[in-house]
């Protein structure tokens, strides 16, 4: 039996996990769960800290393992430490030698999409077996790629067996989020469910139900849900990320956020994108002059 | 359809008294008359249940009772063959009407006319005149009792029932005629009236029978006619209940309901719906469907016999007499189900079981969406209503069957297809959604709650708490259990109750439109709990409470039976405003309610917000908001005035007062001393005086204690005060005044007080006490003053034995003169809301306050008093608009050709959406959002000749900015792009656009209002950048029609002109300070010509009058009459504030006498002219000049090739495509 889904023990830590609520996977009591699920629940612990920057603690703790998938998730931290290379020999190895494991083929698939593998790492996630975190991050790739038809198709293929489940549906939501329309409306409500319920609500869903929002046109609600999870957590990158582009959109003057926000998160892609767009303007702009100078 | 008991029929009230016979509802209030076996006739008030009175003169047993509809009377006919009127305002029986000759069955009313109808054992029926008190008719024929006689409601008709067996239908127009009109009685009229009806035996022709029924085998016991149908229902004691149906000219039966297994005591027809009701002996009621004479519901009732049956006119209620009294019921429930969303109500109507929905915000009903005439049965209403925004579904219980709910979806564009297609369904007493695909069944036997999908297949299935009666939706993901003594929190994910709050009985449950608050209804409480279940008041209503909903400020309103009330957080509650009739409330906006009535019919009520608008404010502390309401309302009122006062706000209270009384009273328990004093002045009462010391002598206030004391002339106190504060002068004052007074005792107090031993001496040989004087001057060594006292006594030293002289006292020296002020008393506090109401506060001040009027045009008059205008309004259209602008938008075929310049990648990664905008627009700020800047800076180049895009950078990163979106995704990776659109509802790939920030209107409204005001507060440089950034954020943008086009091009104009204005006047200021200009003949002539120039731009009209008394001025000093004229003149032609007229008149008058121009500047007025916006000279009309392609401004033709120096971006003489802002 899948031990993620709705009768499994580890529904709950995995559910936490993807809601963005790291710091309850970390606290999430693993003493009662049968053995056979203490790996899983502890990659999940070890992501969740990779996820919220603790990557030292991680390595030190898979130091010395031998079981792959402590491997490919010390090689998962490398690669958030900025070791890409590293991390990638790590992967590329695993997801030759274990590629039929499911936690190997999410991990290497990770570290292989962010080395800008997405061809391969696609190749590992689609051997696949039932393993939604594999769909949600083909989805992802294939977002990423700009393949909308083939995410919807890998959606759609997942709600066939897994109607209903967490991942689906954010995956889902993702797609929606490209497609418009109608889509933004049920994407926001995914995420509203998610982010409103004092269960499962943290700052990722809270970000995301903004971004649906924004979307949608609603810039009063989307501020509201920004503020909500800027009191949760006033430095998370695609918060303030967010904020600034909803700012924008309403006409404020937001070059004191940019400053802001590029002392907290420098690397991140808005900020990147931003400038090199920044440049290609200058190059373009060159390109003109007036025929007589004043 | 199969008969089905309900086991729990609705009764509303009921009484225990012995038999009641005889039974009439109020038409208006909630009463309802019983007339009992023991001769009693009790008048209730069904809605409390309070016996309101006892009517108690008839011997016997009284059968028959009704009210009058509209006057204050009843009638009653007993056993003892009387029929009594009586006033139940005096509480009296006003008369008696004496004439049967046996047993009264019943009495009624006319609807009309004054007229009694009376049945009895007499075999007769009669009718009564009750205004002149006379027997008007007798009606013979049934020759057995008769049982009961009816008027018809509209016709002249009379219906009588018999132990005869027979039913009679008898006309008596006869009698209405005779009776209406008695005087005008022809013999003509007569004769007619012989003829064409048939007199009875005894010639009678006032009541005719017009119809004699039979059919029952037995005699009949009670027979009424249908409302509005020719129909007529007998019952009778062969157990049958019969209808009939009669025409003008006959009568038949139609049909026979059986059921009863006992004698028929009582029948009448439902006043809305096709309902017959029945009652019997066998101790049932029965309900039968009137179309198909089929059971469609009995009640039980276990020991008592019902012997009589009545409906409420207007409202859906029936009582039923029986062996141990009387009880009121109702059918069926008549809260309509309903859910709100966002601005929408979804209900479903009464009679025919239609979903429809309501906009609160257009006010208006939406046609039928849905009929659910297959739901349940159709006598049965559906019971609640639960709407899922998500999928547009709603979920409907109904109690038919023993519960059961359906899952259907409403038809997407809102109306037309009635039918229902896909419905699911299945068994519950209760359904909610809880979640966007989940909804909660419950069922009450197997208490049992079933998660299910949307399919209807169970996900999960939950045990709830023991004793479960309802659940409600609980917050997402959570349910609320109601159980008798609790509701529990309950979290479907986690499977177990997360909190528990006892309350008793709770059967509403209502949540605030945050979801932060729910309000628990039961019977006759309120309870409010925060969305955890923790109890944040409660509130006990003697009378029931029928609905609420929640204010959007967090005021929970809700209706009893005859009320609107409010309740705040903290339990302060109020009434809002009586009912007439009771409704449900929906939603609260503004003074609106939004509510259901009982027939399910929308309805807009109007309250009056301001009292608990007032008082959240107050508990919010927010005065702005008070101040707010207090100016704009009329909220005085001792109700108010006590609730603040109770509330621990005094000082709040003493704004509202004007009674001195109470006013001093509030002053002195916030410590107000000075209205105290005031208050204390005007009212001038001893008491109010003492209470007053009392409050300033713990204050430290001893100004006023000295004050107070003076108007209470309590001249110790006072003295001891003077002597306390060391206030000198002001004791040997009060000495004096002792003496004046002459009280000794004071007088002495006040020379010890001084330690004035002469007066004391003094004082003691005035009253005659030589020794106290004696030893007085002897212990303060005055040995004169001993001697002299001697000498008047005759007495020696040694005659006097004295005892052991100690030496004197004297009082203390005051170190400090506290008398000179008061105690460091702390300052009264003055509340902000109390400075705000003095107008202490600065920008508190509710009049809007005028335009800030700087004027630095240097003069007085004119800035001040067109801060009133251009706001909002954009420049009115001037003839040449946009001239430079007909060069069309049409040439774009070429524009098209050099977009498909995106490689499309076959392999791996697609297009992005940014891509596509790209190739589906024409448009450079589509592009720009693409991230395709080249291809914009293309389009601008072609189509308005830009060059410098330097200028354009931000805008360009602005629009960038604006179009991405990050969404975290997978853990460890990058977040997800996605693309903003401006075509929100469009999933079309080619017909996809971004989002443009800033659009035209925002410009417009934002924008362009700053410009204006940086304009008005002749802030010239930032009016400048803000006109530049106008122009800049234009010159990349988007709009959705094409009328919208014109509305930017207005813009453009009007943002050049104030561009080049603005531009003109700095360019003026640069030339130097003052007393350069005045020293350099050259700068002084530019500076003159500059100003002119500065009056030709085509700003809003109390703009240009700026530039124009600006020009007018440099011109008068500097002695150019001439020019000075013509701006004046010009200003007078322009109109507008009377204070810079009545200068430009005063200048004109002026110039008039001499008018020259001392400097000869090269400004023609009356020339046709624009400005070289390079240069800033005139270009002459019919001269040679080039433009800018977007902005429309004008250049020397030298000037042909440079950058245009109002957009900053186009080259100046290059011609484009035009403009395009639509796609």
């Amino acid at each position: 039996m899948d031990p993620f889904s709705a009768e499994g023990e580890l529904l709950n830590i995995h559910n936490h996990f993807h809601q963005g609520q790291y710091a309850e996977v970390i606290d999430f009591d693993t003493s009662g769960l049968s053995p056979e699920n203490k790996l899983p629940a502890r990659i999940l612990q070890l992501r969740a800290q990779i996820a919220l920057g603790q990557t030292d603690k991680v390595i030190a703790s898979v130091n010395g393992q031998d079981e792959p998938e402590l491997v490919a998730v010390g090689a998962l931290a490398e690669l958030v430490t900025g070791n890409e290379a590293k991390a990638l020999e790590v992967a590329e190895k695993l997801a030759g030698e274990r590629a039929d494991n499911g936690a190997i083929q999410v991990l290497a698939g990770t570290i292989l999409q962010a080395a800008g593998k997405s061809e391969e790492a696609l190749a590992l996630l689609n051997q696949h077996q039932g393993n939604l975190e594999a769909v949600a991050l083909i989805v992802q790739i294939h977002l990423e790629q700009n393949r909308l038809d083939l995410a919807l198709k890998e959606v759609q293929a997942a709600k066939s067996w897994a109607q209903d489940s967490l991942l689906v549906n954010l995956a889902e939501s993702w797609a929606g989020l490209r497609v418009g329309g109608e889509k933004y409306q049920q994407a926001f409500y995914v995420f509203e469910e998610l982010a409103q319920a004092p269960s499962t609500s943290s700052t990722q869903s809270l970000v995301s139900q903004a971004v649906a929002e924004i979307h949608l046109g609603r810039l009063e609600e989307a501020e509201a849900a920004i503020q909500q999870a800027l009191t949760k957590y006033p430095a998370h990158p695609e918060c303030l990320a967010n904020n600034i582009v909803l700012n924008v959109i309403a006409g404020k003057d937001v070059s004191e956020m940019i400053s802001a926000f590029s002392s907290t998160a420098p690397d991140h892609p808005f900020l990147r994108d931003l400038q090199e767009k920044s440049a290609f303007f200058d190059q373009a702009a060159a390109k003109y002059s007036p025929k007589v100078s004043a | 359809m199969a008969s089905t008991s309900s086991p729990n029929m609705l009764t509303k009230f009921e009484s225990k008294s012995s038999r009641a016979k005889g039974i009439a509802f109020h038409p208006k209030r909630p009463w309802i008359l019983v007339s009992l076996h023991s001769s009693t006739i009790q008048l209730w008030d069904y809605r409390m249940g309070t016996l309101i009175d006892r009517f108690e003169e008839h011997d016997g047993p009284v059968r028959g009772v009704d009210f009058h509809k509209t006057q204050p009377l009843f009638v009653s006919g007993g056993d003892d063959y009387k029929i009594k009127v009586w006033s139940y305002q005096t509480r009296r029986c006003l008369f008696t009407l004496n004439g049967h000759l046996d047993y009264l069955r019943t009495v009624f009313f006319h609807h009309e006319l004054p007229w009694i109808i009376s049945s009895s054992d007499d075999q007769t029926i009669r009718i009564w005149n009750w205004q002149n008190r006379s027997l008007i008719c007798t009606m013979t024929g049934h020759n057995h009792y008769t049982m009961c006689a009816q008027f018809h409601p509209k016709e002249d008709l009379v219906v009588s029932a018999s132990l005869d067996q027979s039913v009679r239908v008898w006309d008596i127009s006869g009698l209405r005629k005779k009776h209406s009109a008695p005087t005008s009685m022809t013999f003509e009229d007569q004769m007619s009236r012989g003829n064409q009806n048939q007199a009875d035996v005894f010639g009678n022709t006032d009541a005719v029978v017009k119809f004699v029924l039979e059919g029952h085998d037995r005699g009949v016991n009670w027979v009424a006619f249908h409302p509005t149908l020719p129909l007529i229902v007998s019952a009778g004691d062969d157990r049958l209940v019969k209808l009939w149906r009669m025409s003008d000219t006959k009568a038949w039966e139609v049909d026979t309901c059986r059921g009863h297994f006992q004698n028929a005591s009582g029948c009448l027809f439902h006043p809305h719906q096709d309902l017959i009701l029945s009652c019997g002996e066998d101790k049932t009621i029965r309900v039968w469907d009137l179309n198909k004479r089929t059971s469609v519901q009995s009640f039980k009732r276990e020991n008592d016999r019902f012997w009589v049956i009545a409906a409420h006119p207007e409202i859906n209620l029936f009582a039923a007499g029986h062996d141990n009294g009387v009880m009121v019921f109702k059918l069926e429930r008549e809260r309509p189900a309903s859910a709100f969303y966002q601005n929408n109500l979804f209900f479903i109507t009464k009679k025919d079981k239609h979903v429809r929905s309501y906009d609160f915000q257009k006010n208006v009903e939406s046609p039928v969406l849905l009929t659910l005439k297959n739901l349940g049965s159709p006598w049965v209403p559906p019971r609640s209503l639960s709407y899922n925004p998500a999928e547009r579904a709603i979920l409907v219980t109904s109690p038919a069957d023993g519960g059961s709910y359906e899952l259907i979806y409403l038809p997407r564009d809102g109306s037309g297809s009635m039918g229902t297609t896909d419905t699911k369904r299945g068994l519950g007493n209760s359904a909610v959604f809880v979640a966007r695909n989940r909804f909660a069944v419950f069922n009450v036997a197997a208490q049992q709650i079933d998660i299910k999908d949307l399919s209807n297949s169970t996900t999960k299935t939950i045990k709830p708490p023991t004793g479960t009666t309802d659940i409600y939706f609980g917050g997402t993901g959570n349910l609320l259990l109601i159980t008798p003594t609790a509701v529990h929190l309950y979290d479907i994910q986690q499977k177990k109750s997360t909190a528990e709050l006892a309350v008793n009985g709770v059967k509403y449950v209502v949540w605030s439109n945050d979801g932060l608050y729910v309000a628990l209804l039961s019977k006759h409480n309120v309870t409010i709990a925060t969305k955890t279940l923790e109890q944040v008041s409660t509130l006990h209503e003697t009378i029931r409470i029928k609905s609420a909903t929640w204010d959007d400020a967090g005021v929970l309103l809700y209706s009893t039976l005859n009320h609107i009330k409010y309740t705040l957080l903290n339990g302060d509650n109020g009434i809002v405003r009586t009912l007439d009739q009771t409704v449900y409330l929906v939603r609260v906006k503004a003074r609106s309610v939004y509510c259901l009535d009982r027939n399910a019919k929308p309805q807009i009520l109007n309250i009056d917000p301001t009292e608990y608008r007032f008082k959240l404010a107050l508990v919010k502390r927010n005065y702005e908001e008070m101040l707010q309401i207090i100016k704009n309302s009329s909220l005085v009122g001792q109700s108010i005035i006590s609730y603040l006062q109770k509330k621990g706000y005094p000082e709040i209270a003493l704004q509202f007062v004007q009674d001195p009384t109470t006013r001093f009273e509030l002053a002195i328990e916030c410590g107000n001393l000075e209205v105290a004093v005031e208050m204390a002045k005007q009212l001038d009462k001893p008491k109010l005086w003492s209470r007053l010391t009392t409050e300033a002598l713990a204050h430290g206030n001893h100004q006023i204690v000295e004050m107070t004391y003076q108007k209470l002339k309590q001249f110790d106190k006072l003295s001891f005060l003077y002597l306390a504060t060391g206030d000198q002068a002001k004791l040997s004052r009060m000495a004096k005044i002792a003496e004046h007074r002459g009280d000794f005792t004071a007088r002495f107090q006040n020379a010890l007080y001084l330690g004035d031993v002469a007066d004391k001496i003094q004082m003691f040989k005035e009253i005659d006490l030589y020794p106290l004087a004696y030893i007085t001057a002897k212990s303060n060594g005055l040995t004169e003053e001993c001697e002299s006292i001697l000498e008047v006594t005759g007495l020696t030293e040694e005659q006097i034995t004295l005892p052991d002289i100690v030496s004197p006292l004297s009082p203390p020296k005051p170190i400090v003169q506290t008398f000179q002020a008061n105690w460091p008393t702390k300052a009264t506090s003055q509340s902000f809301f109390e400075k705000a109401l003095l107008g202490q506060v600065e920008g508190l001040s509710l009049e809007d306050e005028p335009a800030a009027a700087s004027n630095g045009f240097g003069f007085d008059e004119a800035v001040e008093g067109d801060g009133v205008k251009g706001s909002g309004n954009l420049i009115e259209d001037d003839e040449e608009d946009a001239a430079g602008w007909d060069m069309g938008d049409d040439i774009v075929p070429e524009v098209e050709s050099d977009f498909v310049n995106v490689d499309s990648a076959e392999a791996g990664a697609g297009s992005s959406e940014a891509d596509l905008w790209a190739r589906n627009s024409p448009i450079a700020a589509d592009h720009v959002a693409g991230g395709s800047f080249e291809t914009a800076m293309q389009l601008l180049n072609r189509q308005l000749g830009a060059v410098n895009f330097a200028p354009l950078k931000p805008r360009f990163l602005e629009i960038y900015q604006a179009t991405r979106t990050f969404i975290p995704a997978s853990a460890s990776l990058p977040p997800l792009t996605n693309y903003v659109r401006r075509t929100v509802d469009e999933t079309d790939p080619r017909k996809i656009l971004p989002i443009i920030p800033r659009d035209i209107e925002s410009l417009a409204t934002g924008d362009l209002q700053k410009g204006y005001d940086a304009m008005r507060a002749n802030k010239l440089e930032d009016g400048a950048r803000i006109f530049k950034g106008i122009l800049h954020a234009l010159l990349v943008n988007a709009v959705s029609v094409a009328s919208e086009v014109d509305e930017a091009k207005k813009l453009i104009t009007s943002a050049c002109e104030y561009s080049l204005a603005m531009a003109i006047e700095l360019s003026r200021r640069n030339l130097g300070t003052p007393e350069e200009v005045a020293a350099s003949p050259e700068k002084l002539k530019r500076s003159l010509e500059l100003s002119a120039y500065f009056t030709i731009p085509k700003l809003e009209v109390s703009h240009r009058q700026l530039a124009l008394a600006s020009a007018m001025r440099a011109a008068f000093m500097n002695k150019n009459y001439n020019s000075a004229l013509g701006f004046a003149n010009r200003m007078l032609a322009n109109g507008g504030n009377a204070k810079i007229l009545e200068n430009a008149r005063k200048t004109k008058a002026q110039c008039e006498r001499n008018p020259n121009d001392t400097h000869e500047i090269e400004f023609d007025q009356f020339a046709d002219f624009e400005i070289c916006a390079a240069s800033h000279t005139p270009i002459y009309s019919g001269s040679q000049f080039e433009v800018c392609a977007f902005d429309g401004s004008r250049y020397q033709p030298k000037y042909k090739g440079t950058v245009c120096t109002v957009c900053e971006v186009c080259e100046v003489g290059k011609n484009g495509s035009g403009l395009k802002l639509v796609a």
